[in-house]
């Protein structure tokens, strides 16, 4: 073998016995009249000497796993967890009901959450709603890239979350509230409702804080996960300290919705009731409509982090090419939009008015359910989700009688 | 292999049985507390239950147990190296380490020198710390290359490196311990 053909990882494979045996043998001869190959062979058989001898250090626990004790703790352990799948994405189902990918809402979300404005004097950047878009998704790019899986990408992120996350208020449960005005108070904004129409149920919903210590590595292991390492999250990202407030909100239900309010204070209905065919299970009808209402979500993040730039991977992450996430992302003011997805093929959605607010008027394609829609705008900071059956124009008129 | 999306339940505790105490041993090397191994294990496997038997695809479960069970590990040291929690040295009676009795002095330093080869892992680069951790838990090239979805002739190169930046840090480490020492002796002596 001649010398230039020899190269660190040859020879590093050579010490371990790595090698083809024709290929071992071709170093070997190579290696006895090869002074500096000889030389960079015992460097490397330095280092690896070190390494074993370090690693030989660390606790080989003379204990032996009892696989059947943790057999049966994993056992809890996946019981609990598929509980909790039930119950974590609630209120992003309940503000924008879009069908199929919840867990993609939360991940464009977290890395999207649209920023308003600069505030210089604190050195963070605060961005706040004040519209909304929506941005389609291919199923297919989402099939390659895994997350269709939404337990999975949830067990990922999950794990990220736990270590990095701080809950600075904690969510509570919901809490049926008597009428408007108590809900104005308790919320700490005025709320709005349906004129000449008396809500079956209305819920507060309590507001929640969290900061997340942004760690790069996690993040992109994140991306390595759903097998898109060729995305990479900037380095300004890494130490940040990103903070997210959700201010408490107000659900408001019409007509008969079945037992969606009792079992949204009281999850314990819900876990008792399995399947559709249970008599026990109160069914909602055509003339349900649901109106949630809450400020603005606040995201605050270091001045260094360029919203726009991180926008571009996420929307890559859900298979967009490059070139179309470069464009999207300078058709965005990313000051003040959020973007949300929706997925092609199982919802279509359109851009309407609501009272001069641009809205986004979405429905699932499947035709039994074709006829639901939900309406999403931002109207002075209060972002407002509404959630009925029937035409366009009833939805749009619905909602503009909340001026 | 079923290639539905969701295990059978009798199938995937076959898998547990036979890969758990393996990739328990490799996480209970870089975390301290036992519970807290366990508890990263749970969640690999947790993982690998969510993710469905299209995991195993190519017959590669082991490897992407090892993958995913490393990857953890070293982020949950460096998590907790971040949160201030540096390893609890502990101070025992006369324990037995290797079959030889260890006075509780001799024990303290082997435990800080466990500590600092822990901080050296956690210093590394996410990929070389799992590098490492593979080949000296006794995988082949080929299984690393397969465990860690990279091409099999790039491992030699790639542990090389990691090997040699280990060793790097790894000097720097001791030669900032040697400094200590005679400073804490010499406050001692006063």
């Amino acid at each position: 073998m001649k010398h230039g053909e020899m190269n660190q990882g040859t020879l590093r494979a050579y010490l371990d016995g790595q090698l083809y045996s024709g290929q071992a043998t071709a170093i070997g001869q190579h290696l006895e009249g090869c002074v500096a190959c000889r030389k960079e062979l015992a460097i490397l058989r330095g280092h690896s000497m070190r390494v074993q001898e370090c690693l030989n250090r660390l606790p080989d626990s003379a204990e032996t796993a009892n696989t059947a004790i943790a057999w049966a703790a994993f056992q809890k352990k996946r019981e609990d967890s598929m509980e909790s799948e039930h119950n974590r994405w609630t209120w992003l189902q309940k503000i924008s009901l879009l069908s199929g990918s919840v867990a993609v809402v939360a991940v464009i979300l977290v890395l999207t959450v649209a920023p308003v404005r600069a505030w210089a004097e604190n050195l963070l950047a605060i961005f706040r709603v004040q519209r909304v878009t929506v941005l389609e998704i291919n199923p297919a790019a989402m099939k390659n890239n895994g997350l269709e899986n939404n337990q999975l990408l949830n067990q990922t992120i999950s794990r990220v979350l736990s270590d990095e996350v701080t809950v600075t208020q904690k969510p509570q449960r919901p809490q049926l509230i008597a009428d408007s005005a108590l809900a104005s108070n308790d919320a700490g904004f005025t709320v709005r409702l349906l004129p000449d129409k008396t809500p079956s149920s209305l819920l507060l919903e309590s507001g929640a804080a969290m900061q997340m210590k942004l760690n790069r590595d996690r993040i992109q292991s994140i991306l390595n996960e759903a097998g898109r390492s060729d995305l990479h999250i900037p380095e300004s990202v890494d130490g940040a300290t990103v903070g997210v407030r959700i201010p408490a909100g107000v659900m408001a239900f019409y007509g008969n919705c079945g037992d969606v309010a009792s079992r949204m204070v009281n999850p314990a209905v819900a876990k008792n009731v399995r399947t559709d065919n249970d008599a026990s299970v109160q069914h909602a009808d055509a003339t349900c409509v649901s109106l949630v209402q809450l400020p603005s979500p606040i995201v605050s993040a270091p001045q260094q982090i360029d919203p726009a730039q991180i926008a571009q991977v996420a929307l890559q992450f859900l298979g967009m090419s490059a070139n179309d996430a470069a464009n999207f992302t300078q058709t965005v003011d990313w000051t003040s939009t959020l973007v949300l997805p929706v997925v092609r093929g199982e919802s279509k959605y359109e851009q309407v008015q609501v009272n001069g607010n641009e809205a986004a008027l979405l429905r699932p394609t499947n035709p039994q359910r074709s006829d639901r829609f939900s309406l999403m705008w931002v109207n002075n900071g209060i972002v407002f989700a509404l959630n009925g059956t029937g035409d366009d124009t009833t939805a749009i008129n619905l909602a503009s009688q909340l001026q | 292999m079923s290639m539905s999306d969701r295990w059978i339940d009798a199938e995937f505790e076959t898998i547990f049985r036979e890969h758990y105490p393996r990739i328990v041993r490799v996480v209970r090397r870089v975390l301290q507390r036992d519970s807290e191994a366990e508890e990263v294990c749970a969640d690999v496997f947790l993982r690998l239950y969510s993710k469905g038997p299209g995991v195993a695809a190519g017959g590669q479960i082991g490897g992407w147990l090892y993958r995913t069970a490393t990857r953890a590990s070293i982020d949950a040291l460096r998590a907790n190296r971040r949160r201030g929690l540096e390893e609890e040295l502990e101070v025992n009676e006369f324990v037995a380490v290797d079959g030889h009795a260890k006075s509780p002095l001799a024990d303290l330093m082997r435990q800080e020198h466990i500590a600092e080869i822990r901080g050296v892992l956690a210093k590394l680069k996410l990929e070389k710390a799992q590098l490492l951790l593979l080949r000296h838990s006794g995988l082949s090239y080929r299984e690393i290359a397969e465990a860690m979805q990279l091409s099999f002739n790039s491992i030699g190169t790639r542990l090389a490196r990691a090997e040699a930046e280990f060793s790097a840090l790894y000097e720097r480490q001791q030669r900032r311990s040697l400094k200590r020492q005679p400073l804490q002796t010499a406050k001692e002596g006063q």
